[in-house]
């Protein structure tokens, strides 16, 4: 019933299904290759993606947006089948904006992960054939708390969080060993990283993914392409426009060896 | 022994009577357009009377609240399945009422064995352009109403068309969300005296039914007595206004105004208001 206000269970009412699991045929690449990346700074959490959608060998395109927002407070950064995963942001999308205005409160940051969770198992028939594998991270700030948060999923639905930083992708096994001796042994602490030398840190960390995975697109200063870097603090989810993050990649990132 | 059409007619005009007399103690509904979208006000008693239902949709009651809550689950619901199967632009305020509730709230009234909704029901809708901000009233028995510029719930017909035609009069070119929050509280004022007016014409009508009673249509108060009606009777209770704002960011335009916003925005007159 709507009295609990929980939009899933009403689309399910109404005939509605997440990934229908279907074999993979051959010679049907999938698109799913990517890096995402999300780390706690000073002000709250960083969460970053590149722009590539690959399928196979193939570039499908350079702009993809795999960082999204899915209210004010909360970010989705998405690994895997791109066409499962906007559906699934679209749901939560949605699940919140429906409870919030039927139950007159804010769905909490615990439910919000948890209806995660419930959508990646619903989707684990798709997942384990092939064709609908997701696994994302999702970032935000636990306005209750006060603190920034970040999480991990695998493809059948068990949450962890990453305590301080959390990756997931093709290129992430590359800069998983980078964020933690960053973290370790680095100047300081990623959580206490101000805010423009977290950005930077993220621009080195995916130019270091794209540099050893094919499907992780870099920065392509040609094509003004830069990576999709979104903030989220107290304030709510700011995203980093492409004219802040191109001088800092010009002074901070780039090496002219 | 409803079967018969002239019974049938006979008991839907108890029904309008019943209907008419559950409003009596209601609180009016105003919206109104301004520079930056569309306000709404009301002073609730306990539950609140004003909702936010889609992106650009609020929802404005008179009524049962348990009724209210009923049709307002119904839209939710109907909104928030053509957004994620549609789109978000493609929830209309015009479609939930006409195709949605509005059928919904006659059948009730019509199938006089059943209760029907003891509602009014006001929606809002910000539109992309502030041409196509639309204003929405459906009535207990389910005739609906397009409007544009205003639009008022109250409890009689006779109140409501005095409301409007306050709004009307006084609405200049533009408006900012402060005038437009004064001007409001006014007509809402108007309404409310109105309901007053007409409860104790009746009881003077039914005390002495000769005379008297005729001079009932006074004049509309001036700003003061009307502040000063909304400082007595809201000092009790809650003042509740929300907005649809254009430029709010994201994609939720519908946003309560808090008490610091309302201390902010309300003439000096009606600061104590807030303080409750």
């Amino acid at each position: 019933m709507g009295m609990q206000g929980d939009f899933l269970q009403l689309l399910k009412e109404q005939g509605y299904t997440l990934g229908t699991p279907t074999a993979v045929g051959t010679g049907h690449a999938l698109t799913n290759a990517t890096t995402i990346l999300a780390f706690k700074y000073r002000d709250g959490v960083l969460v970053a993606g590149d722009r590539r959608a690959t399928a196979g060998n193939m570039v499908m395109y350079d702009r993809t947006d795999k960082v999204l927002e899915i209210d004010r407070y909360s970010v989705m950064a998405i690994a895997g089948v791109p066409a499962t995963a906007y559906e699934m942001v679209r749901v939560l999308e949605h699940s919140f904006k429906y409870y919030r205005r039927t139950q007159l409160q804010e769905l909490s940051f615990d439910g919000k992960l948890r209806a995660i969770s419930k959508l990646l198992k619903d989707n684990v028939p798709a997942a384990l054939a092939g064709t609908g594998a997701v696994v994302p991270v999702f970032a935000g700030y636990d306005l209750e708390q006060g603190s920034a948060k970040i999480y991990f999923y695998d493809i059948l639905g068990a949450e962890f969080e990453g305590v301080e930083y959390a990756v997931s992708g093709s290129g992430s096994p590359t800069i998983r060993g980078i964020l933690h001796y960053l973290n370790t042994w680095g100047d300081q602490p990623l959580n206490q990283l101000p805010e423009e030398q977290a950005m930077v840190q993220a621009l080195r960390l995916l130019t270091s993914a794209a540099e050893f995975d094919s499907a992780t697109g870099g920065v392509n200063r040609e094509a003004s392409l830069y990576p999709v870097i979104k903030l989220i603090t107290g304030a709510g989810v700011q995203t980093i426009p492409d004219a802040t993050l191109k001088p800092l990649y010009e002074s901070q990132v780039v090496r002219y060896v | 022994m409803y079967e018969e059409p002239y019974r049938w007619v006979e008991a839907v005009g108890n029904r309008r009577q019943y209907l008419d007399e559950q409003f009596k103690q209601g609180s009016p509904v105003v919206a109104l357009t301004y520079e930056g979208g569309i306000l709404l006000v009301t002073v609730s008693k306990g539950t609140p009377k004003l909702y936010e239902i889609y992106d650009r949709l609020a929802l404005g009651g008179m009524g049962h609240p348990t009724d209210l809550e009923k049709l307002r689950f119904s839209l939710l619901e109907m909104a928030h399945v053509e957004g994620f199967n549609r789109s978000p632009s493609d929830v209309t305020g015009s479609r939930l009422v006409k195709y949605g509730i509005a059928p919904v709230i006659k059948q009730a009234f019509e199938e006089v064995y059943k209760a029907p909704f003891i509602v009014r029901i006001l929606v809002a809708e910000l539109g992309q352009k502030p041409e196509k901000d639309a204003l929405l009233t459906i009535n207990y028995d389910g005739t609906f109403e397009e409007t544009t510029g205003c639009a008022v719930l109250a409890a009689t017909p006779a109140a409501q068309t005095k409301m409007t035609a306050y709004l009307k009069e006084q609405t200049p070119a533009t408006l900012s969300l402060e005038q437009a929050l004064d001007l409001a509280l006014r007509a809402w004022a108007i309404g409310s005296l109105a309901h007053q007016q007409e409860e104790s014409d009746q009881r003077a009508e039914t005390e002495s039914s000769a005379s008297g009673a005729g001079a009932a249509a006074a004049a509309i108060p001036n700003v003061d007595v009307l502040r000063e009606h909304v400082r007595s009777i809201a000092g009790g209770r809650t003042l509740e206004c929300a907005v649809l704002e254009r430029q709010a960011p994201g994609t939720s335009k519908y946003r309560s105004l808090k008490p610091a916003d309302l201390s902010r925005l309300l003439p000096k007159a009606l600061q104590s208001v807030v303080a409750n």
